[in-house]
């Protein structure tokens, strides 16, 4: 078996996925097994910061540049890359399973010859073997799948199923200049098309700041939006807020409103009711709140017991002067 | 004509109006059952694609006033379940039901912590296949995972330890009965629920079943084929009270309101347990008092059909905020249930009423715990 781990970058807009950051966390588990090298596989045209972004990821960043990846294009994905692979033979190739590698990691298997699991939620190997957990009937139940991973394999790992450690290494780039032998014109890149900005959705911010009835009265509220305006946040709500009319319905989160995964969730006197954090799906969450004994303390990552009128300024003064 | 129509009797319909009337959502919403029928029968008799219909509680009231017979609710819900087949359903719902589908409960919550509840202090006995125990204490899913309601669990495993009542749960294979699944019109995921508890059950000997919230109670009383005996927890206490197996002293010396959950009381007609048990804490029956609204009567708390999981729009109070109000104006300290779904509604419209100092609103299991075992983790 080969050793190294490639990481297939996705990217759009020139954001790279989150997914990319999930893989090459569990790359790392891998590679050490193998007693190989991660290494993020960026296929793009303006690709200098992203391939920056990635440096500290990986032990190398392969940027491999042509005009054609400012957008998706499976065929030239997949003769780039099975080029690529053919050439330096990992040990596997990781993808996100999302609606972009739907199009490129099966077919990219098909040209290399090589097994492919999809779908997965975890991997590991186990001698030659590359062991799959794949969930089932929406999810009902898992199938575990194998292949022989001596001449290499493709897994694609939903979004969400590692979580993101930095290994602080320091990769270098390498780029390459990439030319392509055949022409594909039966398929064209029209126009990217932002989803529209409606009514705030609170279940897609990455940050959050949620106010309970220790807001005490609507007129504290405009404090508490700079607050979060001034963070990057969402400001959402317990179902409290919404019965007085203080915020819109949109904003309610819980097991009769929205249900939101933000990496950070704030909550300010809000006291931690089961049909309230049924609706938190977050990593980090803090919470400010006067009562030592609120429940929300229990599912709170890091806590504050205090006046929220007094944790805010204090805050948003150290966020400033950190700024 | 649609069967939905002839099944639930629609055509005996006089439009008397009596559902509607004691329809405890026409208050706040524009739900009419009456008109709903109305329209059905004359205008088309297609089934109505009326949203008003999800903002039911299936409490059953309709159903229960109407002189002709009409099958109101049942109509109802099988409107909904029509809705449900085409993925008509509002998106709360639906992940409640998908939870229950992939977890066994509709709070999203992993199986593996279902016995979570049991805290140090808790005695309580898991059983294993084959195993027997008189009492199979069915513990449902609130008072499985809502930390709040958790501690009615807690109290009621304490009062059968303390009358020596030979008991045990099943634990992490112990699935949802389904009541609110069905009550949501996703009646396909219903019947396998049934199919599944009730093989899960025979894997277990027991005589009695007992549960904590009165949905748990009713389902499997009334729509399940079980070879057992089904009581609510308020039943068997009083019970064991009747068979002095069970002492309370009285020694609640406030004034006590019981508030009826429809699924005990309106469906199941029992209203005298939970108020006999009641009067064994109070020191003074006469503190014992009756909302103006009570027994067949009382005024649904919005808690059931699947509303747990769904919101609706409206200028008006919530009905549970129209209790609790009633409930200070006739003097009440306490306001005393025995359902899960009772006491979040209530306890929630305590807050948005601003009554926290007030009123208290609590489980009776939790009054008798507080009351035979002193320092109680209830009073907090
Ligand atoms: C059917 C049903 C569905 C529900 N669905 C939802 C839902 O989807 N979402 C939801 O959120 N709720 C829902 N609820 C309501 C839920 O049960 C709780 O009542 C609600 O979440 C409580 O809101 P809260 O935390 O803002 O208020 P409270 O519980 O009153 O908490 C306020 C908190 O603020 C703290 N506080 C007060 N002043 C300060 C201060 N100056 N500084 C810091 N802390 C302070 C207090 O200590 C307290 O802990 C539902 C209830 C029911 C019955
Ligand atoms: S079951 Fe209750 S809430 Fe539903 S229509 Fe009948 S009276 Fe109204
Ligand atoms: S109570 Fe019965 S007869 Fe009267 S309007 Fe309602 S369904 Fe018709």
């Amino acid at each position: 078996m080969n050793k190294d781990i490639f990481v297939v970058i996705e990217h759009r807009q020139e954001r790279i996925a989150d997914v990319s950051y999930e893989l090459l966390t569990k790359g790392y588990q891998i590679a050490e097994k193998l007693g190989g090298e991660v290494i993020a596989v960026l296929l793009a045209d303006d690709g200098d910061q992203m391939a920056q972004s990635l440096k500290s990821y990986a032990d190398k960043v392969l940027y491999i540049k042509n005009e054609i990846f400012k957008n998706l294009h499976s065929e030239y994905y997949c003769d780039a890359l099975s080029s690529i692979i053919g050439e330096r033979k990992p040990a596997l190739i990781l993808f996100g399973h999302t609606v972009d590698s739907f199009e490129v990691a099966p077919a990219l298997a098909e040209q290399l010859g090589i097994p492919i699991i999809s779908n997965c939620v975890d991997f590991d190997i186990d001698g030659d073997f590359v062991r799959a957990t794949v969930p089932l009937y929406g999810g009902k139940i898992n199938g575990e799948y194998s292949f022989n991973a001596e001449n290499g394999g493709i897994i694609s790992v939903i979004p969400g199923a590692f979580k993101v450690e930095n290994p602080q290494k320091s990769g270098e780039i390498e780029k390459i200049e990439f030319t392509f032998e055949k022409e594909y014109d039966d398929k064209e890149f029209i126009e990217f098309i932002e989803a529209a900005a409606g009514e705030i959705d609170i279940t897609q911010a990455e940050k959050i700041v949620a106010i309970g009835r220790g807001v005490k009265d609507e007129e504290n509220i405009d404090m508490i939006k700079d607050f979060a305006d001034s963070i990057g946040a969402v400001l959402a709500c317990s179902r409290p807020i919404v019965d007085a009319g203080w915020l819109p319905k949109e904003r309610q989160v819980g097991s009769s409103g929205k249900t939101v995964k933000p990496k950070l969730y704030i909550a300010l006197g809000i006291s931690g009711a089961f049909q309230h954090i049924s609706g938190i799906k977050s990593d980090t969450i803090i919470a400010v709140n006067k009562d030592p004994n609120a429940p929300i303390f229990k599912v709170a990552h890091y806590g504050i017991v205090d006046d929220m009128f007094k944790v805010i300024p204090a805050l948003k003064a150290k966020i400033e002067e950190m700024k | 004509m649609h069967k939905l129509l002839i099944k639930n009797e629609l055509l005996g319909c006089i439009q008397c109006g009596r559902c509607s009337a004691g329809c405890p959502v026409s208050l706040r919403t524009a739900l009419s059952p009456r008109k709903l029928i109305y329209k059905n029968l004359r205008e088309s008799r297609k089934l109505p694609k009326s949203q008003d219909i999800w903002s039911c509680t299936t409490c059953r009231t309709c159903q229960q006033r109407c002189p002709k017979g009409v099958s109101v609710m049942d109509y109802i819900i099988g409107l909904r379940s029509y809705q449900v087949e085409r993925g008509k359903i509002e998106p709360t719902m639906r992940d409640a039901l998908e939870s229950i589908l992939k977890h066994g409960n509709p709070w999203g919550r992993p199986r593996e912590k279902r016995t979570q509840w049991i805290d140090d202090e808790t005695d309580v006995r898991i059983l294993s296949e084959g195993e027997e125990t008189d009492v199979l204490l069915y513990v449902g899913c609130t008072p499985a995972y809502d930390p709040e309601i958790q501690k009615s669990a807690r109290a009621l495993a304490k009062i059968l330890n303390d009358a020596d009542v030979d008991f045990a749960i099943i634990g992490n294979d112990e699935s949802c009965c389904g009541n609110e699944v069905k009550r949501m019109g996703e009646l396909g995921l219903f019947e396998m629920l049934v199919e599944e508890n009730t093989a899960l059950f025979k894997k277990y000997k027991f005589n009695t079943m007992i549960t904590i919230s009165p949905h748990c109670y009713n389902t499997f009383k009334n729509e399940y084929a079980l070879d057992f005996e089904v009581l609510h927890y308020t039943q068997f206490l009083k019970k064991l009270l009747d068979e002095g197996k069970l002492q309370i002293s009285a020694s609640i010396d406030k004034k006590v309101v019981f508030h009826d959950p429809c699924f005990l009381g309106k469906q199941n007609d029992e209203y005298d347990a939970p108020r006999e048990l009641l009067k064994y804490l109070l020191t003074d029956e006469d503190n014992l008092l009756e909302f103006g609204r009570n027994r067949e009567r009382s005024l649904c708390c919005e808690g059931g059909g699947g509303r747990m999981w769904l919101e609706v729009e409206s200028e008006s109070p919530r009905n549970a905020e129209i209790r609790i109000d009633d409930a200070k104006s006739i003097g009440a300290e306490i306001v005393a249930t025995s359902c899960p779904f009772c006491q979040l509604t209530l306890n929630d419209a305590v807050k948005t009423t601003k009554s926290e100092d007030k009123i208290r609103v609590v489980d009776i299991c939790s009054l008798i715990a507080e009351n035979k075992f002193e320092e109680t983790e209830m009073e907090e």
